[in-house]
């Protein structure tokens, strides 16, 4: 094969068709094909996003997916989301029943974060907030029943803080007491501990994503 | 036999795939991914994904604009699209199906190399509207590295599905045409004095040079006008005519002619 010069012009209807027709027909068909995928993460419900993320949306955004920090997390908490999480592919989550986060005073994960996605200025564990955690079942919670089980209180890391106890009458005995657990969500950061620790089958306190605190007439 | 580039630079494919791979084996050097990764403590970030990131979430990082820019500076340095020809794990695997291809005799065709440019621009429309960096999800060398990292195999079989494409229809579509990294370095590929240089008097119009080249709409005319050097950004630099030419015509030249 030798080279032709004749070959290499590019003609008006050349340029047309192979520069623009071409990847304009490919971009359609890549778009309508990823859109099949393009699901907001939090349509499939919520996700306990490492330490210092974002709010979910925006950190969708700022997450390019590099793993980092998984790979900074010591105990192997922070897994990556696979195909179910629709656009959420490839980003970071902690599955609390199987690894909680152990709030490392350093951070390292969000330290490591690149983008942004993981806020790397974050100091104070305490400032944390993944989730907020709450006993979504109450007739399953021991310590409801009235009986001493308070694991999710004792393992809290902010014990007394995030968690306390508060005692109060067994009206279904009539002579012992109720040992409450009593969660703050001012306080609760959301690592999942409480959620790991519970001893039921079925985690009875789960974190879930933090409500967005109401004004009212009653604030003082 | 005379010095050959291409050990080099599969060496320099493979010691990327490694590095991704090293932090599973215990090794402190590197950590992430090509989309952003730290050696030695040292931020590095594809510029697009920083692109991506910063129209998607309007959240600037310092570090991280440093960390895009000391990888841009590098490829812009070094020229052309070095890093789809030496560091890219996509552009391995299209190479090694292109000598399946070449083996199978299919998929003559090839697209024009515009398309990069204009992926490149629909990459960022598409952060822009959508406020994720969508390509990432996309990204077969991302796609790739998370496989390696964390054992997500199934995003593979896009790759596959690419690499498929590649081997039966469309000559290195991925690559030439599609690729939005490729035609981010195609922009500022041709500033750098590190060329592929050639010489009018060796040459015997022989063209094995065009036969092995990934980009030839760029090597061809190059040539037959007797330009001394390779100026496009498309070049990936590769080195694989260097290689072939029986003559000796065409070298590195580290300096415009």
């Amino acid at each position: 094969m030798s080279i032709d010069p004749a070959n290499t012009v590019v003609t008006r209807r050349r340029f047309l068709k192979d520069g623009m027709l071409v990847p304009l027909a490919f971009a359609v068909a890549g778009g309508s094909v990823s859109t099949l995928f393009l699901r907001r993460t939090d349509a499939q419900g919520f996700y306990l996003r490492p330490p210092g993320a974002l709010e979910e949306k925006r950190f969708l955004a700022a997450c390019i997916k590099c793993g980092k920090c998984a790979q900074a997390c010591p105990y192997n908490s922070i897994k990556m989301l696979g195909g179910e999480a629709g656009i959420g592919i490839g980003t970071p989550h902690i599955i609390a029943r199987e690894v909680p986060c152990y709030l490392c005073p350093d951070i390292p994960c969000a330290k490591t974060c690149p983008s942004g996605a993981l806020d790397r200025k974050l100091e104070d564990v305490e400032k944390i907030r993944m989730g907020t955690a709450v006993i979504i079942d109450r007739e399953n919670c021991l310590s409801l029943r009235g009986l001493r089980c308070e694991v999710c209180y004792l393992q809290c890391p902010l014990i007394d803080k995030a968690i306390t106890i508060e005692p109060r009458h067994n009206q279904r005995t009539g002579v012992h007491s109720i040992m409450e657990p009593v969660i703050h969500r001012d306080k609760c950061v959301g690592c999942g501990i409480c959620e790991n620790a519970c001893v039921r089958d079925k985690p009875v306190i789960k974190v879930i994503k933090s409500p967005v605190e109401q004004k009212d007439y009653y604030e003082f | 036999m005379s010095f050959k580039w291409w050990p080099i630079r599969r060496t320099l494919q493979l010691l990327a795939i490694a590095l991704i791979a090293s932090p599973l084996f215990g090794l402190n050097i590197f950590h992430g991914n090509l989309a952003a990764g730290e050696i030695f403590g040292i931020g590095l970030a594809d510029p697009l994904a920083f692109m991506q990131a910063t129209l998607a979430s309007h959240v600037f990082v310092a570090e991280f604009l440093g960390a895009a820019l000391i990888i841009t500076a590098v490829y812009v340095v070094s020229g052309g699209r070095t890093f789809c020809g030496w560091v890219c794990p996509m552009y391995l695997l299209a190479e090694l199906g292109e000598k399946l291809r070449l083996r199978l005799g299919t998929g003559e065709r090839t697209f024009s190399l515009n398309g990069t440019r204009w992926a490149l621009v629909i990459t960022a429309v598409l952060a822009v509207l959508t406020g994720v960096p969508v390509f990432e999800i996309l990204s077969p060398f991302g796609i790739a590295s998370r496989a390696i990292m964390f054992r997500a195999w199934l995003p593979l079989l896009l790759v596959f599905a690419i690499l498929v494409v590649e081997v039966c229809v469309v000559r290195r579509v991925w690559c030439r045409t599609l690729c939005p990294v490729g035609g981010f370095y195609t922009l500022l590929g041709s500033i750098s004095p590190i060329r592929i240089g050639f010489s009018k008097e060796r040459c015997t119009m022989c063209g094995e040079c065009s036969r092995v080249c990934p980009v030839e709409e760029v090597l061809v005319p190059s040539l037959a006008d007797k330009k001394l050097q390779i100026v496009s950004g498309d070049c990936t630099r590769c080195g694989d005519c260097i290689d072939i030419c029986p003559e000796n015509a065409l070298g590195v030249d580290i300096w415009y002619k």
